[in-house]
């Protein structure tokens, strides 16, 4: 074959590598562009889906925070505290499973990992009894109590193999410099740990602020109730306004998005960690 | 031997919280839903009923049920098949050396980031029947005699619901292979190429089995996310018309609180858990045979 059709099939190639990466990226984006500029467009616009706004219909914005900001806030209200909290307890589960065999660890292993891949609805009936009980039911107490409970196997997982990769000749040393078990894991061990408590941060952080099914169980007043439990009684409601509807969407979904932006590196190693074994 | 002594106790101390909420929220309300599927239950009144297996026989003769479970089926057939074809395929092409690759795959990325119920939300607004993206589209392009009642009409439902998924999670199937991609030794690939080998032989030689703990655990993930799907189906269609688009997750939800019957509630939960673990098992083992080489090494 002469160099030239080498070169040839070559650039062909790169050519349509490029041209279906594109096409791809598109159709993918189209959602998301749609989503924003019916977003902005008023009653008289919205049926014409693929013209651009004419004006900028801020009405709809105003209405769907009228609507979905209490929601909003509680979601902050649940997640923030529940992120800390879960990422907490996940540490402390994950200190000794890295750093010691004992009799019954791998069992305690088998459990988390069983956790990872529990349906929810085994737990549903029972936990909503024990929230009750526990007279946290309709609260923000509660949902932190709940997030974190299903959060330790993911962050106990996740962090047990981070500290793993920490060696165990600093902890000997800390050790016998005086430095004392308890204390080499809250004045060392999350000081390095750092990246791998940034990740579980930020997958607990998606988890949490994605949750329907315990909020829509667990809570009742609007004055708890987050923001998918609002959004969803939205979608689903029959006669909807879309403009409305689609300035909902797009607040529910930008503080996500900002954190993807902002955490883009930890965002995927939390993903690929609490997926793959490492 | 202080210091053994004292690793002990800090060690079995900081184990407790963890171990006690496991315990609480995990183990016992397993078993109390276990117990509760045999027993008829309203939810509210301190009474239940032992009813023996009665729940299981009402819900195997029941259609809605079989309707439930042959959609999780499909959603099986689908999640496994599809977004990790589509992930692995993108992942292939960002793979190639080109320019702008973190671009494209943060694009790719983005819709994974978006919570569930708003993806629905999306979904519902490019479904709509009369000024909706899609019959637009058909319409704008002379197919108009192609529209759909996307999510109206029970036939088509499920699959129109299961393509918004794919929108959403092919993200996550494309950033695990293009890390498992990135994790194949270049040498391999090298040699692979001076020994002649085109880019299909070197696939399906060398990439493929190389991707098999990527594939392994995208394959678990997508089996599970299967079972376990909810938030969509929830908030697109309620499980309609009809019980069209049910899932086991959806028909239980249903069923406990909407209708308080919990004791049939739990005995739909029952069902869900036990094939969940009948698909996830082998995934278990295989991870955790993996865990005790890391631990003993």
């Amino acid at each position: 074959m002469a160099k030239g059709d080498f070169n040839a099939v070559r650039v062909l190639k790169r050519v349509l590598i490029y041209t279906a990466l594109v096409l791809a990226a598109v159709l993918f984006m189209i959602p998301l562009v749609v989503l924003v500029m019916t977003s902005i467009k008023g009653p008289r616009e919205i049926v014409n889906i693929f013209a651009l706004p004419e004006t900028m219909y801020w009405q709809n914005y105003v209405s769907a925070f009228e609507r979905m900001g209490r929601g909003i806030w509680n979601s902050v209200c649940i997640t923030v505290p529940a992120v800390v909290i879960s990422t907490l307890v996940g540490a402390f589960g994950a200190y000794p499973l890295a750093q010691f065999r004992f009799r019954g660890d791998s069992t305690i292993f088998m459990v988390l990992l069983a956790g990872l891949f529990i349906p929810s609805q085994i737990v549903l009936i029972p936990l909503f009894q024990i929230i009750r009980a526990l007279g946290v039911y309709d609260s923000y107490v509660g949902m932190w109590i709940v997030h974190t409970a299903y959060g330790i196997p993911i962050c106990t997982f996740y962090l047990r193999n981070f500290f793993a990769t920490i060696p165990r000749s600093l902890m000997e040393a800390a050790l016998l410099d005086g430095c004392s078990v308890a204390g080499y894991f809250f004045k060392i061990l999350l000081r390095l740990g750092k990246p791998g408590l940034a990740a579980v941060f930020i997958l607990q952080a998606r988890a949490i602020w994605n949750d329907l099914l315990y909020g829509n169980t667990l809570t009742r007043s609007d004055a708890v109730r987050p923001m998918t439990v609002e959004l969803a009684t939205f979608v689903s409601q029959t006669d909807v306004q879309y403009g409305q509807l689609m300035a909902a969407t797009v607040i529910s979904i930008l503080p996500m998005i900002v954190m993807f932006f902002v955490f883009r590196r930890e965002f995927i190693s939390g993903m690929l960690g609490g997926a793959v074994k490492s | 031997m202080r210091l053994e002594t004292e690793k002990k106790l800090t060690f079995g101390a900081f184990l407790l919280i963890p171990l006690v909420c496991i315990l609480v929220f995990m183990v016992y309300p397993i078993g109390k839903s276990i117990v509760l599927s045999f027993h008829r239950w309203d939810g509210i009144s301190p009474e239940t009923t032992y009813v023996g297996l009665r729940n299981y026989s009402r819900l195997f003769a029941d259609v809605r049920f079989w309707t439930a479970v042959s959609n999780n089926a499909r959603w099986l057939a689908f999640s496994l098949a599809l977004p990790t074809a589509l992930g692995l395929a993108l992942a292939l092409l960002i793979d190639q050396k080109i320019k702008g690759e973190s671009l494209f795959q943060t694009l790719f990325f983005i819709p994974y980031t978006i919570t569930p119920v708003a993806v629905a939300s999306v979904w519902r607004w490019l479904y709509e029947p009369r000024n909706g993206l899609f019959n637009k589209f058909l319409q704008l392009i002379g197919l108009a005699k192609y529209r759909q009642i996307w999510i109206g009409d029970p036939s088509i439902a499920t699959y129109s619901i299961m393509f918004s998924s794919l929108w959403w999670t092919t993200g996550f199937a494309l950033v695990l292979y293009i890390s498992g991609l990135r994790n194949i030794p270049q040498e391999l690939l090298e040699s692979a190429t001076v020994d002649g080998a085109r880019f299909s032989q070197r696939f399906r030689f060398v990439m493929l089995p190389q991707l098999l703990p990527s594939t392994i655990v995208v394959l678990a993930m997508s089996g599970i996310s299967a079972l376990r799907v909810f938030d969509l189906i929830y908030s697109l269609t309620g499980g309609g018309p009809g019980y069209a688009t049910e899932v086991l997750a959806t028909m239980m939800f249903d069923v406990s609180f909407n209708r308080f019957e919990q004791g049939m509630g739990s005995a739909i939960a029952v069902t869900l858990f036990v094939l969940s673990a009948v698909i996830i098992l082998p995934y278990v083992y295989h991870t955790s045979k993996n865990l005790e080489d890391i631990t003993n090494g």
